[in-house]
């Protein structure tokens, strides 16, 4: 049990440092180049308000409103999405779910592409729609869960599969009626994911949501252990499964839609990230949500860097997350192939 | 002795199904109580209805006559643990920290299992000698050993009452003989009361200071295993011809009629 300990706190460390590392050099990525000498001369001009050189000027200001804002924004969201997903595999003791299982992205993606063919000042409203429809599609399947009120797992899948197919109905034919030379690409593009339009504005909605929800997380982890023996157990042990599961459920799908409503589809972080903690750390909430919110951290400033850096013109950011998840999580199912659980 | 747990016109239905009627016992103190009935009688539904996972349409449970319905979830788990009859796969967690969540009742909402927590879960498997099960992948063990690690996982709860859900459902010959003996053990140092459904009126015979018989959502006999335990209960409970073997003055062991058997 020490020897674990230790090895759990050393892998924490070193994840650490990587992500403290990985941050740092995705500052300086990208086409805007910045040397590590003119970033600390931005930083430090920052703090002591002395003047920078005309040529540094261009670069101070991409790095202020937009480089810098990005990363924070891919460690918010890398940590929200595996995080969550964390959660949701516990919740439904599944380890092939994810976050969008009960429809919180395909309601989100819907509400974008409809906020982008109406009229009007697209950008928030864009944002606004796919939050409200996404937060609508998680509660619609948690109503229709409610309605059948047996078995309630198996039912919560059913019922998301239901609300998911549906809008993903919704998002056809919003996609029929819109015009294809200007409107549906650009649904296409955002259903693709990509953090280049993330202000500080984003920032200040995104941490405070995420940031809360990760606290929860972590404080309620234990709990997060017992129930995923099943509710009959964890009701024997004390607890109230199904208020716990709409506590869990209500706060993921915050996390969710919010990042969903800033930066598009995400996919597989939610899926594979909690999977290599797990690897990594073994199955205990105490230990594997820490070590998740660390990898879904590295994971997008990775991807992020990646979409930014691989050609001159930006790849969004989902398709790289695709891409390499698809093969990381075919290794992981290999790996794990003895633990009796897949 | 004192009366431990109450059941009192206990009544319960699935939808329009009734499935428990007017059921009524009382479990003493440091006694080990058996509940028999056929495949589907209701025996499961009972536990769960006596620790308040099931809320049963009428009728109370008393804990040293405390009725449980003004007590929270947590609260009855601090007096009353239950090991269930199915064993979920679930993430392949440590035996040991699988026995650890038996302290869930009194570790706080926002807390994590601290060292003492795993001390007492520890002395748990040590009480069953299975103590070298701690290190091993729950989902990769035997079902007996799994029956044995949730034993131990109630054990850690330390309530004074145990519910067991078929508890030698998975064990091997040995082991049935060898789990319940240890319970009956507990039940006399730890002054334990047991309630179990079983599915063997032999191992109910050996080990159970009282016995519930339950057909038809209603109790057909209880008492203490000898007055119980005969031959025309035994045949009336299972339908089936039984026949009975004397071992001692108490202890009887009880065979279905030759034709179950299949012999002619």
């Amino acid at each position: 049990m020490i020897k674990s300990m230790k090895n759990h706190n050393t892998i924490f460390f070193l994840l650490t440092v990587l992500l403290v590392l990985l941050f740092l050099s995705s500052l300086m990525m990208g086409r805007l180049e910045i040397s590590f000498s003119q970033l600390v001369t931005i930083i430090l001009s920052k703090i002591t308000g002395k003047e920078i050189s005309d040529t540094l000027v261009t670069k101070s200001l991409g790095f202020w409103w937009i480089r810098f804002p990005r990363c924070i924004m891919a460690v918010i969201i890398g940590t929200g999405l595996a995080v969550s997903g964390a959660v949701y595999q516990a919740l439904f003791r599944n380890p092939l779910v994810s976050p969008d299982i009960l429809g919180v992205s395909a309601g989100c993606t819907f509400g974008a592409a409809l906020g982008l063919i109406l009229p009007g000042d697209t950008f928030s409203l864009v944002h606004i729609l796919a939050f409200f429809f996404g937060l609508a599609a998680v509660s619609m399947a948690m109503g229709i869960a409610r309605l059948i009120s047996i078995k309630p797992i198996i039912v919560l899948v059913l019922s998301g599969m239901v609300v998911l197919s549906f809008f993903n109905a919704l998002l056809m034919i919003v996609k029929y009626f819109s015009d294809p030379f200007d409107e549906l690409p650009s649904i296409i593009f955002w259903i693709m994911g990509s953090l280049s339009r993330v202000t500080w504005q984003d920032i200040f909605i995104a941490l405070p949501v995420t940031g809360a929800g990760i606290i929860l997380f972590m404080l309620l982890r234990f709990r997060l252990n017992i129930l995923s023996l099943g509710d009959i157990q964890a009701k024997s042990l004390g607890m109230n499964p199904s208020a716990f599961r709409f506590i869990l459920i209500v706060i993921s799908s915050f996390i969710v839609a919010m990042s969903v409503a800033t930066c598009g589809q995400i996919c597989w972080i939610g899926l594979i990230i909690p999977h290599m903690a797990r690897t990594l750390v073994g199955p205990e909430h105490e230990k594997m949500l820490p070590v998740t919110a660390l990898l879904g951290a590295i994971f997008m400033l990775g991807a992020d860097g990646a979409a930014r850096s691989i050609s001159s013109a930006e790849i969004p950011v989902g398709i790289i997350t695709a891409f390499v998840g698809a093969p990381v999580f075919g290794f992981l199912l290999y790996k794990n192939r003895g633990s009796g659980w897949l | 002795m004192a009366v431990k747990l109450e059941c009192r016109s206990l009544k319960f239905k699935y939808g329009q199904t009734d499935i428990l009627n007017d059921i009524s016992f009382c479990v003493e103190s440091g006694s080990f109580c058996a509940i028999l009935g056929r495949n589907g009688s209701g025996k499961t539904t009972l536990l769960h209805c006596l620790n308040g996972v099931l809320k049963p349409c009428s009728g109370k449970i008393y804990i040293n006559s405390l009725d449980i319905a003004s007590l929270s979830q947590k609260n009855i788990a601090k007096k009353i643990s239950l090991v269930p009859q199915e064993h979920i796969e679930i993430f392949p967690f440590k035996v040991i920290d699988v026995v650890v969540m038996g302290r869930a009742p009194f570790i706080g909402m926002t807390k994590t299992p601290g060292k003492l927590d795993y001390k007492y879960a520890m002395e748990a498997l040590q009480n069953l000698n299975a103590q070298n099960l701690a290190k091993k992948n729950f989902n990769r063990i035997s079902g007996g050993e799994r029956q044995i690690a949730l034993l131990a996982m109630a054990l850690a709860q330390a309530s004074k009452i145990m519910l067991l859900d078929e508890p030698t459902n998975h064990l091997d010959f040995n082991n049935q003989y060898h789990l319940l003996g240890r319970i009956k053990n507990l039940c006399k140092t730890n002054k334990l009361s047991v309630v179990a459904s079983m599915h063997d009126p032999n191992l109910a015979m050996f080990f159970a200071d009282k016995v519930i018989m339950i057909k038809n959502n209603h109790v057909i006999a209880q008492g203490t295993a000898r007055e119980v335990m005969t031959m025309a209960n035994i045949s009336e409970l299972y339908d089936t011809q039984t026949t009975q073997i004397k071992i001692d003055d108490n202890k009887s062991f009880f065979l279905p009629e030759a034709k179950a058997l299949g012999k002619n």
